[in-house]
């Protein structure tokens, strides 16, 4: 099996996530599109690993980065709920409390 | 054969990835986010990387999933199509996931173009485990300490605290 | 508190100077250096030294701080303590001068003197008069004192010390030891309000009466003469200077004497007479000759003595009377009641100004006398500069004596004339003689005032007398026949009601509309220049990079649209530009 075809496809899976991220709306899909980033970062883990024929340490590596994929939605999710009681949505093009208000000068 | 499973389960997966940053219906995309993640799973299994194959399924298509699922559940996200699922940025979004493909893609073809995966015997979990318990100690136990303060700081945020409460009944 | 601890600390200082002179008095000369450093092959430092000169200088300055130290305890008790400390800085200023063997430690108490004099001229700082006559002359002395600093230079470089005991005229070149000394002089000019820097001396009488009187008699202008004396060997080997310094004394004191027949305010007249009387100091040490010098320092200590009680006179008219104006002081004059109500001032003052015109019997006379005999003998041996310095001698001493009666009897009696003399003084309102001022409050000072005033009255005879008399007859009866011959006009137009002011003296040859037409309204036109420059050239690039700032940060600020979505896009061009970067640098 060539390797640059899991490669490939980790790359697929990555521009995928990253256009959710930019271009959803809806914050729960943008976390989405963080795990398939993330999914494309393991597929990349173990097609290293399989090619080195080591240890197994991409796959070791690859389980890590699994289980703080679970920290991070964790949290994630207990910030967007956070942002569903302040705000009653979930849109992040609408939360913009950080935005830099015009002053009156 | 190996190959061959691959991309069966390569393409299904980038399938359900596009359904997923596509789709009107949110909670459609998170259930089309489990077929994703499944055949990155199948993925991982063609790569004889079983014990993270499972790992995956379980973690991601039985944990994570579910609580996506809840928090959509959590935030009344509604189940019909939305008119607008994406923000005008969208092409410039799309744009950039594009450039940044090509540039990844050529990257990778130049590096790797003629790189071969060698057929391996099964793997299995006895290699992981050593290598988690043996050189990744450390590491491994200070991921446990993050996934408790993980699990803390979930609560802690997701508290309602009083003054909030004070705050809605005014 | 801190009043009363200034005080104390301003006459116990005072008396210090004395005990200190008592101390040195008869000592051997010594010189004592420290703090030097070596800078290329020139030794620069501190040194003190203790001979005659110092002691004498110790002994005028320590007395004259005395009583106008003690003399302000009375004048200013209601103004700010920083006074008493300011005049005490003044008087250290002096001292160190006197002590001084080094010319940069010389300096530095020259220049502190200067910051002293202009901080005390400027003392009643809501007046605007005094304001302005403090900046005029710190500026001027800082002017002249540019050429002091480049005298020293010369000179120290020339002799390759910078120890004023170790100069040695033998062993500097003549060209350097004229163009150092002539340096010097500027410095000196400046310092002792000479022609041509003599305007600012008179626009300083704003200053509290008891400054003037230390300014003008101990301190700030002696430092001028008792420079030239210090460095006598040096001076006296360079005869140019020596003939530029006969010239400006001659043009000075003859200058002085003329503008002070015409002012009409006992300070401002006081002022110019102390102009004329450091002239005739200067020509004494523009002789030469160790006579001269001897005269000159006799007249210096004289001098010190009865200007120091002129004014001190003239500020209790000021503090009793309110005003030292002629016709404001006139009006008092009716039966005599200035002088019957200032009686001990009254008496002091005739006894200042006897000794300032010199009548026969004051100190005054003897020292003026000295001169004379000086420049006589230096005129004998067939010297123009002693001919020259002794007939503007001679001709300053009558016009000393003209505007001494002239003001004595114009203050203390009214002119037996039509009318008290009407018009004389005032300008406009003819009728203002007339009214009576109510006088029944008009008072001696206090006995602290007074006190100094009886002891300088005692040193102005007494002084006369200090060097032990050989008087030469035939000079005391011209300087004598001088004096008259100053005298019977100022009478004779006191008779008769009339004050004749030409209208060059009144206005002081127009010198000051000279300076403020070629100095300051140039100077006020480059400052217009630099402002407008400063505002239009450099305060453009100024305010134009402000705008640009504000308008950039209005610009950058539309990009902070508070959306996280965008700013992740932004961070994701960027890694790939960086990426892109990279590849390109890499391959």
């Amino acid at each position: 099996m060539p390797l640059v075809l899991p490669l490939l496809l980790a790359v697929v899976l990555f521009c995928i996530g990253v256009y959710g991220v930019l271009a959803r709306r809806n914050v729960i899909t943008m976390l989405m599109s963080f795990e398939l980033m993330l999914n494309a970062v393991n597929l990349n883990l173990v097609a290293f690993d399989a090619w080195r024929v080591d240890e197994a340490t991409g796959q070791t590596l690859a389980i890590f980065v699994i289980t703080l994929a679970a920290a991070e939605i964790g949290l994630g999710l207990a910030i967007v709920l956070l942002l569903f009681r302040g705000h009653g949505h979930v849109d992040a093009d609408a939360a913009r409390d950080l935005l830099e208000h015009e002053e009156a000068s | 054969m190996t190959t061959a499973l691959f991309s069966v389960a390569g393409a299904v997966a980038v399938v359900a990835a596009v359904v997923v940053v596509v789709s009107r219906r949110i909670v459609h995309a998170a259930l089309w986010l489990v077929l994703a993640l499944g055949a990155v799973a199948g993925c991982f299994g063609a790569l004889h990387a079983e014990f993270v194959a499972l790992v995956q399924i379980l973690v991601y298509v039985g944990a994570i999933v579910v609580l996506v699922l809840f928090a959509l559940m959590l935030t009344k996200a509604p189940t019909n199509p939305l008119p607008e699922i994406t923000s005008g940025r969208a092409p410039f979004a799309a744009a950039v996931a594009a450039v940044l493909a090509l540039i990844l893609g050529a990257g990778v073809v130049l590096a790797f173009g003629n790189e071969k995966i060698k057929p391996v015997t099964d793997g299995s979990a006895t290699a992981v485990g050593t290598q988690v318990f043996k050189n990744w100690v450390l590491p491994f136990e200070v991921l446990s300490v993050l996934l408790l303060a993980a699990l803390i700081g979930a609560i802690a945020l997701s508290q309602r605290t009083e003054s909030a409460q004070r705050k809605k009944e005014d | 508190m801190i009043a009363t601890v200034w005080r104390v600390a301003g006459v116990g200082f005072s008396l210090l100077i004395l005990l200190f002179a008592a101390l040195l008095h008869g000592a051997t000369p010594d010189q004592y250096a420290f703090l030097n450093s070596q800078v290329g092959d020139l030794t620069i430092g501190f040194a003190v030294r203790n001979d005659d000169l110092t002691v004498l200088l110790l002994v005028v300055v320590g007395v004259i701080a005395t009583c106008v130290q003690v003399y302000s305890l009375g004048y200013l008790h209601q103004r700010a303590a920083s006074y008493h400390a300011l005049v005490t800085l003044f008087t250290a200023a002096m001292v160190t001068v006197v002590i001084s063997d080094s010319l940069f430690f010389l300096l530095i108490g020259w220049e502190v003197m200067g910051a002293c004099s202009y901080l005390l001229i400027g003392h009643y700082w809501e007046r605007r008069d005094a304001r302005s006559g403090a900046v005029k002359a710190f500026l001027m002395t800082r002017f002249a004192d540019v050429g002091f600093l480049f005298g020293i230079f010369v000179l120290g470089l020339g002799a390759h010390t910078f120890r004023i005991s170790e100069l040695d005229p033998a062993r500097i070149s003549p060209g350097v030891l004229t163009t150092g000394t002539l340096l010097l002089l500027v410095g000196v000019v400046g310092k002792s309000a000479q022609v041509p820097l003599q305007t600012w001396l008179p626009d300083a009488m704003p200053g509290p009466s008891p400054v003037s009187a230390l300014i003008h008699a101990a301190t700030m202008v002696a430092a001028g003469v008792f420079l030239i004396a210090r460095m006598y060997n040096v001076f006296s080997a360079a005869e140019t200077t020596l003939t530029v310094l006969a010239i400006i004394a001659c043009v000075t004191m003859l200058f002085a004497a003329l503008c002070a027949s015409a002012a009409v305010e006992v300070k401002r007249v006081l002022a110019w007479s102390t102009v004329s009387q450091l002239a005739i100091m200067f020509s004494a040490l523009s002789l030469g000759t160790a006579d001269g010098r001897h005269a000159a320092l006799f007249h210096l200590v004289t001098h010190a003595a009865f200007k120091g009680l002129l004014f001190l006179c003239a500020g209790v008219l000021l503090h009793q009377v309110g005003s030292a104006a002629l016709v404001v002081l006139r009006r008092y004059t009716r039966r005599g009641k200035l002088r019957k109500a200032l009686q001990v001032t009254f008496l002091t003052m005739t006894v200042g100004l006897a000794a300032l015109a010199g009548v026969p019997g004051f100190a005054g006379f003897f020292s003026k006398d000295t001169v004379i005999e000086a420049a006589w003998e230096k005129a004998h041996d067939g010297s123009g500069v002693g001919w020259v310095v002794l007939v503007s001698v001679c001709l300053t001493a009558a016009l000393t004596a003209f505007y001494c009666l002239r003001l004595w009897l114009w203050t203390f009696f009214r002119t037996p004339a039509l009318a008290g003399g009407i018009g004389a003084f005032e300008d406009g309102d003819a009728a203002a003689d007339l009214d009576d001022p109510d006088s029944s409050k008009l008072r001696d000072a206090p006995w602290v005032m007074l006190a100094p005033l009886v002891l300088l009255a005692v040193a102005a005879i007494a002084l006369g007398y200090a060097d032990g008399v050989h008087l030469n007859w035939a000079i005391g009866l011209i300087s004598t026949a001088l004096v008259l011959l100053g005298a019977l006009p100022a009478y004779s137009l006191w008779r008769r009601g009339a004050d004749p002011r030409p209208i060059l003296l009144e206005r002081e040859f127009g010198v000051d509309p000279a300076y403020h037409g070629l100095v300051v309204v140039p100077v006020k036109w480059l400052a217009k220049l630099t402002v407008a420059g400063d505002r239009d050239v450099i305060g453009a690039y100024v305010r134009a990079v402000g705008r640009t700032g504000m308008l950039a940060s209005q610009g950058l600020r539309r990009l902070q649209t508070g959306n996280v979505q965008t700013y992740l896009t932004a961070a994701v061009i960027g890694v790939v530009a960086l990426a892109v970067l990279a590849g390109v640098i890499g391959s």
